[in-house]
């Protein structure tokens, strides 16, 4: 049996673009035949249920049922894949509790694969979250997700800076999530579907929509980008996927 | 026609005929098919509207709102040509929106044909530019304007090796003719019973070089 893989995506900071990277993660994971479930936290209302309702559940992970329904059945359910969309300003925490119930052990001696996809945003607030984070990464994949929310540089017009955040942490991975473009993402909000679904012309239920030729256009060109991120770190790999032929979303 | 044409008139310089090449190119159109929707986002130099007001529509692409106006009609199969007179300002915002979002993809896939009528000059701007629209644009459709009103030397190799538009040059006098808004080609060839005119003669030569290159497209959408 496949080892179970686990995918927090998460910041301290809002606004930073959490449930949008895990969006593309589960879009990602589908077009590569990847069988995922999700898990958002931003309970009682989930933003990433709302995109992906068939796989995502709302939980609460400060509670210790919620816990269990998440960590308990990582060997028992058919999903290789678990990612969880860790709501602001529960990324410390949730590491914690990690921690504190062996899960960080688990995957340190091999059991489990456990990668963490810290969002960043243009602040200093977001950047100084890495050092308290890269405590708990051992045996984990960290990956530093820049998240380009607006025409950001992220510090790399300062060398000094740029370098104490990022080259700081020796085995973390940088990552770039272009800026999509502002009218683009609010008609995806407004459909409330899948990334894939809005590239592809189809509504909740996979009926023809009609959204802008346009508005498709950036989403297709941004969501390459993204992918291609992905095909970098390899993350099909990660997951112990092999890569399939034709990704839908690039057809 | 099993295909919608879509002529995308453009340089990134200004005056260099593109209005004029988007005017005659129109009002062969209308002859042709009795309808052609036009399209000017040409606003800052002389353009499109100030001579088909009733064919041609104004559309601006600085912002995503006014690329959906414009885009999302250009990628409808609804049989009608349609011209677009791109201002030279616009030229690399244009195609950088196109390579984009996958117009020329997603046109094949529509049958709509975009056809990219390149009016060439022999500056440096000129070359690098029509260097990009042979990295994006199929070199069948991509068209070469020899305008002989703006060049007077030889065109470089690169631009001359593809398909290629000659339009003469007209006197001064009938050039000043032609450039007053109330004119029309195709009036022109109606009224005039004259058909020996060195302006006659001009406008059917156009209009028939226009016909080839449908002709073309039929062929190679077929």
């Amino acid at each position: 049996m496949a080892k179970p893989v686990v995918i927090v995506v998460g910041a301290d900071k809002g606004g930073v673009g959490k449930t949008t990277v895990s969006r593309t993660l589960l879009d990602y994971f589908n077009a590569n035949n990847v069988p995922t479930r999700a898990f958002d936290t931003e309970s009682p209302r989930g933003t990433l249920k709302r995109f992906h309702p068939d796989i995502t559940e709302i939980v609460d992970m400060t509670t210790t049922a919620d816990q269990m329904k998440i960590f308990d059945t990582l060997n028992t359910v058919s999903p290789s894949v678990t990612v969880i969309d860790v709501r602001a300003g529960l990324m410390s925490p949730a590491l914690a509790s990690l921690r504190d119930i062996g899960f960080l052990d688990a995957a340190r001696s091999g059991q489990i694969t456990f990668s963490v996809f810290h969002i960043l945003g243009p602040s200093i607030a977001s950047l100084d979250e890495i050092a308290e984070t890269a405590n708990f990464m051992q045996g984990a994949k960290y990956f530093l997700v820049k998240n380009f929310i607006n025409n950001t540089s992220f510090f790399e017009w300062d060398q000094s800076t740029y370098n104490s955040y990022f080259h700081r942490i020796k085995d973390a991975t940088d990552l770039t999530i272009p800026k999509l473009n502002e009218m683009a993402f609010e008609q995806v909000e407004v459909a409330s579907v899948p990334f894939l679904k809005f590239v592809a012309n189809k509504g909740t239920s996979d009926e023809a929509a009609n959204y802008s030729f346009v508005l498709r256009g950036y989403v297709r060109h941004w969501l390459a980008n993204v992918w291609s991120e992905y095909d970098r770190i390899k993350l099909t790999d990660l997951v112990g996927a092999s890569k399939a032929v034709t990704r839908s979303g690039e057809k | 026609m099993s295909f919608t044409p879509v002529y995308i008139v453009c340089s990134p310089r200004p005056l260099v005929g593109k209005t004029m090449v988007a005017r005659l190119l129109s009002e062969f159109l209308l002859l042709k098919n009795g309808t052609v929707t036009s399209f000017d986002i040409n606003l800052k130099e002389p353009s499109l509207l100030d001579y088909l007001p009733r064919l041609t529509e104004t559309a601006e692409i600085d912002d995503t709102y006014g690329k959906m106006q414009l885009m999302d009609r250009l990628i409808i199969d609804d049989g009608e040509a349609k011209v677009i007179d791109l201002g030279f300002h616009v030229f690399d915002e244009f195609f950088k929106m196109c390579e984009e979002i996958g117009f020329i993809k997603e046109a094949a896939r529509r049958h709509v044909a975009p056809v990219v009528l390149f009016v060439a000059d022999t500056d440096r701007l000129s070359m690098r530019s029509h260097e990009l629209l042979r990295r994006q644009i199929p070199r069948s459709t991509l068209i070469t304007i020899d305008n002989e009103h703006i060049l007077r030397g030889e065109l470089r190799p690169e631009m001359s090796a593809g398909r290629m538009l000659h339009i003469a040059a007209l006197p001064s006098f009938l050039r000043t003719y032609i450039d007053r808004q109330t004119f029309s080609f195709t009036d022109y060839l109606r009224q005039e019973r004259d058909s020996s005119t060195e302006l006659h003669q001009w406008i059917r030569r156009n209009y028939l070089s226009f016909r080839e290159l449908e002709l073309s497209l039929i062929l190679q959408n077929s």
